[in-house]
C-alpha cells in the first residue's frame, strides 16, 4: 500500500512536468503512557498518515496538505491547484526544490510501538514505583515509544524514505510530603539499552539527595552546575540564532561572525546524527542529506544550519544540519569534583517555560525545576525553591569555567502537532555570574 | 459521519465498559503569508479528519485515535481503546467513577459574516498584499510580515449515555509584524499582538483595521530605537487588554485547571500553587477581581453545546470578589473537590484524548474608561503587546516583557519605553489590582495556541478583559 503511494506520488511528479511538486508523506504512530501519583493516567494509541504537498509553477506556490491521502484524491487536488495557480502572485526568493539525491547508508530498524508492550511498559513503572515508595515518593511522567516514517519525493527526482522508532521514559519523583521532585530519564531507539537498575540507582541517588529539607534563595549572581538536560537546552535554543532563515531574518546573533572566536577555547559544539547514541536521521525535512556539521568549534562560529530556501536566499552553502542531534565535546572534569569545587552555589536539574527576550542578543527568562540543589563548601545540601534566571546564552558560554569528562543523553520532546523525540549528548558544566532574578518560592 | 458515530458508539454500549465516548471532527485550514512585502505562500489543508475512541473499563481510561476511515483501522481503534483501559487497569490504584449525567442532544453552527473558505484567493491574497507593502515603506524596517490564518471545525460528539452533539465553528486569526533595526539593536512591534485568534470568518480582518494600525505600529517600532528603558525599581502599571488577556492565562487560567491541583500534568505543563483546602477561602485577588469561566458565550472560541466528555456549556465563576470559589474541571475530578463539573474537558481533534482546559477564560468588567484609568494614574507605565511570557512549574512566579511601554506622568502618557519588564508572585500581583475598566473597554482576545497535554494539544480559546491597573510591581529584571 505504502509503496503503491509512494510509487504513484514519483509518477505524478513526472506526469505533471510543467510545475515542480513535492510530496512530504509521512506515517506516525504513537504508544502514549502517562502516568501520575504511582499509577496510570492513560495509555493512547494513535495513527495517523499525513501528506504535505508544495507546487511551483514558476515562482508561483501553492501548498495544502491532505490526511489519509489515496492517489486518486491527491491527483484531483493537485489538478485544482493548477486553476488557482496561474493567479497567485510569485514568490520572488523561490529558486528550485530540493536537489540533493543522494542516498543515506540504510540501516535496520525496529517498530518500538509493536515491540514494547504496555505490558512490559508498566512492569518496569511498578519496579520505579516500589522503590521510590520506601522513600515516601511518587513518580509521574511518561512512557513513549514512536515509529515514524518519511517519504519525500519531488520533481527534481529525490524519492527518499526515512524510518525511526524513538523510546522515551522521563520519571519525576515527587515527594508526598513537600513535593521535592527528582528526574530521571532515558532516550534511545533500543529498550535493551534500558538498564533498569542502573536507572533506579541514579534516580534514587537524587531521592536521596532531597532529605534536607527546602530553603529559599535571594535574587543575585551564582556559581552553578547545569545538568546536561539543562546546558543541552540553552545550547538547543541558542542553535535558533544559526538557522539561516533567522539570518534573514535579522534576528542571528550570529550574524557577521562565521570564523570568528565568541566563545571560550572548550566550547565544542556538533550536529551530528551520525553519534551511535543518537536517533540516526537520515536527511532534513526537504530530503536534504542529514550529516555531522561543526557548529563551534574550540570557540570559534563555524557555520550556520542551512536548508534549501534560505541557501538559495543568503548564498550560504545549504548542509541539511538542523540541530536535532546536538553534541557538546567533553571537558577534563568528574562531576565530583566539580561540585567539590563550589563554596556557596547551585546545582541545576532541569529548566522550564523559557522564552527569548531578544533573540539577536540570546537574552532570555525562564525557571529552574526538578531538583534545585544548594551546593555549600563542596557538597549538595538543601533542595532549593525553584528559581528564575533572566541571562543571555552567550554570556553562560562565556562563564563556563569547567565542563564533566563524561556526557549524557537527553531526550527531548517535542511537544506540539504530532509528537516527535529528539535525543541530545551533553555534559555538566560549571559556569560563573549566573543571574538569579527571583524565586518562585514554592517546589 | 454522523452515521459512523452512531454505530461506533452502539458498539461500545457493553457491560464491560462502564463509560464510552466518540469524538470526530473534520476541520480546513487556509494560511496566507507574505514576507517584505512579497507573497510567500498560501497552503490549505482541507478535510482534516480524525476520530478518538475513550473507554472507561475497570476504573481506567483507555484511547485510541485515528485518521484511518476504513473499517479494518476503526476496528482496530476501538479494539485498541479496550485493550489500553483493560491493560492499564493493572496499574491503576484508584479507579475513576463518574456520575451518571442527563444526555444532550443538539446542533450549532457559526455563521461568519463573510465566509474565509468561500472567498475567492484572490481577494484575501491581495487584502493582505496591501498590507504587506505598507509595512516595507521604511529604511529602518529590515523586516516584516503579515499573515492570516482561517480554520472551521466541524465535530461530532456521541457518548453511552445518549448524548449526540454536532458543532461548526469558524476561527480567524490575522497578524503583522515589523522588524526596526540602528545597525545594532532590533525591536519588533506586532499588531494586534500575541492574542490576535477570533470567533469570525474573513470580518475579523476588516474589524482591526490593519491599514490605519500599520502606520502607527512602524512608527513605534522606529521610535524604539531611540526609547529609554524602565529605570524603575518598582511601579505601578495598567495592562492593556491583549497582554492582560496573557496574564490572566498564565497565571489565573491555567492555574485553577483542576488536573494540575492531582499531578496530572507534572510531566509537561505542570503543577499549579493550588491546594484543595483554599477553595472558599484563598484571597486571590482584590476584591474588585472576579474571574469566570464561560463555555455558553458564542462570541468566545470557547462556546461549545457540550464539553468533550457530555457536560452542558456553563458560566461557572472561579474567583468571586477576590476569593477563590471554584476551579476548571473534569467529571473524572470535581467530585474530588466536591465539586460539579464545569464543561472544560475538551480535546483540540478527534484523535485526541480530551484534558481540562480553558474555554472562555473572563476577567470581569470594572468602570471607566482606558482614558480615565490613564488620568487617574500620577506615575507608571502602560504596557501592551506581548513580547516575552514565561511561569514556573507551579504558576506562582512570572515574567513578561511586552514590546512597548508609555510612560505615565502626572495622568499623562508622556513618552514610550522599550520592552518593559516586569515579574511579581501571582496572589501579590492579583490583590494589587485596585482598577479594572468597564464594559466599553471590555473584548474577548484569543489565542490558537495553549499548549497542553502529551502529545502536545495547541486548543484555540478567548478571554475576555478590559484593561486593568496594578500597583507597586517590580520592574528591576535585565540580563
Amino acid at each position: 500500500m505504502i509503496e503503491k503511494m509512494r510509487t504513484g506520488l514519483a509518477d505524478l511528479c513526472k506526469k505533471y512536468d510543467n510545475i515542480k511538486i513535492s510530496f512530504s508523506y509521512q506515517t506516525w504512530e504513537t504508544d502514549f503512557l502517562r502516568f501520575y501519583q504511582s499509577q496510570i493516567n492513560y495509555n493512547i494509541r494513535r495513527e495517523n498518515v499525513n501528506l504535505q504537498v508544495s507546487i511551483y509553477k514558476d515562482k508561483k506556490p501553492y501548498s495544502f496538505a491532505m490526511s489519509n491521502p489515496d492517489l486518486v484524491k491527491v491527483e484531483e487536488k493537485i489538478s485544482e491547484s493548477l486553476e488557482i495557480i496561474d493567479s497567485l502572485p510569485e514568490d520572488n526568493d523561490f529558486v528550485d526544490l530540493e536537489k540533493d539525491t543522494r542516498i543515506a547508508e540504510e540501516h535496520s530498524v525496529v517498530n518500538n510501538v509493536e515491540n514494547v508492550t504496555l505490558a512490559q511498559k508498566i512492569e518496569i513503572l511498578q519496579k520505579i514505583s516500589e522503590a521510590v515508595k520506601k522513600y515516601n515518593f511518587e513518580i509521574y511522567g511518561t512512557f513513549i515509544v514512536n515509529n515514524v516514517t518519511n517519504y519525500i519525493i519531488n520533481s527534481n527526482g529525490l524519492n527518499k524514505a526515512e524510518t525511526y522508532s524513538p523510546i522515551m521514559l522521563e520519571v519525576k519523583a515527587v515527594s508526598k510530603e513537600n513535593q521535592v521532585t527528582v528526574l530521571e530519564s532515558f532516550g534511545s531507539v533500543s529498550l535493551e539499552k534500558l538498564d533498569v537498575d542502573k536507572f533506579l540507582e541514579s534516580l534514587i541517588l537524587k531521592v536521596q539527595t532531597a532529605k534536607f529539607g527546602v530553603v529559599d534563595l535571594p535574587a543575585k549572581h551564582y556559581e552553578v552546575i547545569l545538568a546536561p538536560r539543562c546546558i543541552g537546552e540553552y545550547l538547543s535554543y541558542l542553535t535558533y540564532g544559526m538557522t539561516a532563515g533567522s539570518l534573514d531574518q535579522k534576528e542571528s546573533f550570529f550574524e557577521g561572525k562565521i570564523n570568528e572566536k565568541i566563545f571560550p577555547e572548550n566550547i565544542t559544539l556538533t550536529d551530528n546524527p551520525s553519534d551511535p547514541d543518537l536517533i540516526p536521521f537520515k536527511y532534513d525535512g526537504n530530503g536534504h542529506l542529514y550529516q555531522k556539521t561543526e557548529l563551534i568549534k574550540n570557540g570559534v562560529f563555524k557555520n550556520f544550519m542551512v536548508d534549501n530556501y534560505y541557501s538559495y536566499k543568503t548564498g550560504l552553502e545549504e548542509n541539511g544540519a538542523n540541530g536535532s542531534c546536538l553534541v557538546m565535546d567533553e571537558g577534563d572534569k568528574d562531576l565530583a569534583e566539580m561540585i567539590s569545587g563550589v563554596k556557596h552555589g547551585i546545582y541545576i536539574s532541569s529548566l522550564h517555560y523559557m522564552n527569548f527576550i531578544n533573540p539577536k542578543e540570546t537574552s532570555l527568562t525562564g525557571l529552574t525545576r526538578d531538583g534545585t540543589f544548594l551546593i555549600e563548601n563542596g557538597e549538595l545540601k538543601n533542595v532549593v525553591n525553584n528559581l528564575r534566571f533572566t541571562v543571555k546564552i552567550s554570556d553562560i558560554l562565556n562563564n563556563i569555567t569547567e565542563i564533566e569528562n563524561k556526557s549524557s543523553i537527553v531526550p527531548f520532546s517535542e511537544n506540539y502537532g504530532e509528537f516527535d523525540i529528539s535525543l541530545i549528548k551533553m555534559p555538566h558544566v560549571k559556569v560563573n555570574n549566573f543571574n538569579i532574578t527571583s524565586s518562585t518560592k514554592t517546589i | 459521519m454522523k452515521k459512523l458515530v452512531y454505530d461506533i458508539i452502539n458498539k461500545l454500549n457493553l457491560p464491560k465498559i462502564e463509560f464510552a465516548d466518540v469524538r470526530l471532527t473534520s476541520q480546513d485550514n487556509e494560511f496566507i503569508y507574505f514576507e517584505n512585502g512579497g507573497f510567500k505562500s498560501i497552503s490549505k489543508n482541507f478535510d482534516d479528519i480524525s476520530l478518538g475512541i475513550r473507554v472507561l473499563i475497570n476504573g481506567t481510561w483507555g484511547f485510541a485515535g485515528t485518521n484511518k476511515f476504513d473499517k479494518t483501522s476503526i476496528e482496530k481503534a476501538m479494539k485498541r481503546a479496550i485493550k489500553n483501559a483493560e491493560t492499564g487497569s493493572i496499574f491503576r490504584r484508584d479507579k475513576i467513577k463518574l456520575s451518571p449525567h442527563k444526555a444532550i442532544t443538539g446542533s450549532y453552527f457559526f455563521k461568519p459574516e463573510k465566509d474565509p473558505f468561500l472567498m475567492k484567493d484572490d481577494e484575501k491574497i491581495n487584502y493582505l498584499g496591501k498590507i504587506a507593502k505598507k509595512l516595507t515603506t521604511n529604511d529602518k524596517i529590515v523586516h516584516s510580515y503579515v499573515y492570516s490564518e482561517f480554520f472551521r471545525q466541524y465535530k461530532i460528539y456521541a457518548n453511552t449515555e445518549n448524548t449526540f452533539v454536532d458543532s461548526l465553528v469558524y476561527d480567524t486569526k490575522p497578524v503583522f509584524n515589523v522588524l526596526s533595526s540602528d545597525g545594532n539593536h532590533v525591536y519588533s512591534r506586532t499588531f494586534p499582538g500575541h492574542m490576535a485568534g477570533r470567533r469570525a470568518g474573513f470580518e475579523a480582518l476588516e474589524k482591526m483595521d490593519f491599514e490605519t494600525n500599520s502606520e502607527i505600529v512602524i512608527k513605534e517600532a522606529i521610535d524604539l530605537l531611540k526609547a529609554p528603558i524602565v529605570e524603575h525599581e518598582k511601579a505601578d502599571i495598567i495592562i492593556g487588554g491583549g497582554h492582560l488577556a496573557l496574564q490572566l492565562h498564565e497565571s489565573v487560567g491555567h492555574a485553577t485547571e483542576a488536573d494540575r491541583i492531582f499531578g496530572k500534568e507534572i510531566s509537561y505543563a505542570g503543577k499549579t500553587f493550588i491546594k484543595p483546602d483554599m477553595l472558599g477561602n484563598f484571597k486571590y485577588g482584590s476584591d474588585i477581581v472576579n474571574i469566570y469561566s464561560d463555555s455558553s458565550d458564542k462570541n468566545g472560541m470557547g462556546f461549545h453545546i457540550v464539553d468533550d466528555e457530555g457536560i452542558e456549556g456553563k458560566k461557572v465563576n472561579i474567583i468571586k470578589n477576590g476569593v477563590l470559589v471554584d476551579q476548571q474541571t473534569s467529571r473524572e475530578i470535581a467530585p474530588l473537590l466536591g465539586l460539579e463539573p464545569s464543561s472544560n474537558m475538551i480535546a483540540v481533534t478527534g484523535d485526541n484524548f480530551p484534558l481540562v482546559r480553558m474555554t472562555n477564560f473572563c476577567l470581569a468588567p470594572g468602570k471607566g474608561s482606558l482614558k480615565d484609568l490613564i488620568s487617574e494614574t500620577e506615575n507608571g507605565y502602560l504596557v501592551d503587546n506581548t513580547k516575552t511570557w514565561s511561569i514556573d512549574d507551579n504558576r506562582n512566579n512570572f515574567q513578561f516583557t511586552t514590546e512597548i511601554g508609555w510612560k505615565i506622568k502626572n495622568g499623562e502618557i508622556v513618552g514610550i519605553v522599550k520592552e518593559p519588564t516586569y515579574y511579581g508572585i501571582t496572589k501579590d500581583f492579583w490583590n494589587a489590582c485596585d482598577r479594572i475598566c468597564g464594559e466599553e473597554e471590555w473584548q474577548y482576545h484569543g489565542t490558537f495556541q495553549c499548549g497542553k497535554g502529551e502529545p502536545g494539544q495547541a486548543l484555540h480559546l478567548s478571554h475576555g478583559v478590559a484593561p486593568a491597573r496594578f500597583r507597586n510591581i517590580a520592574m528591576n529584571a535585565k540580563a
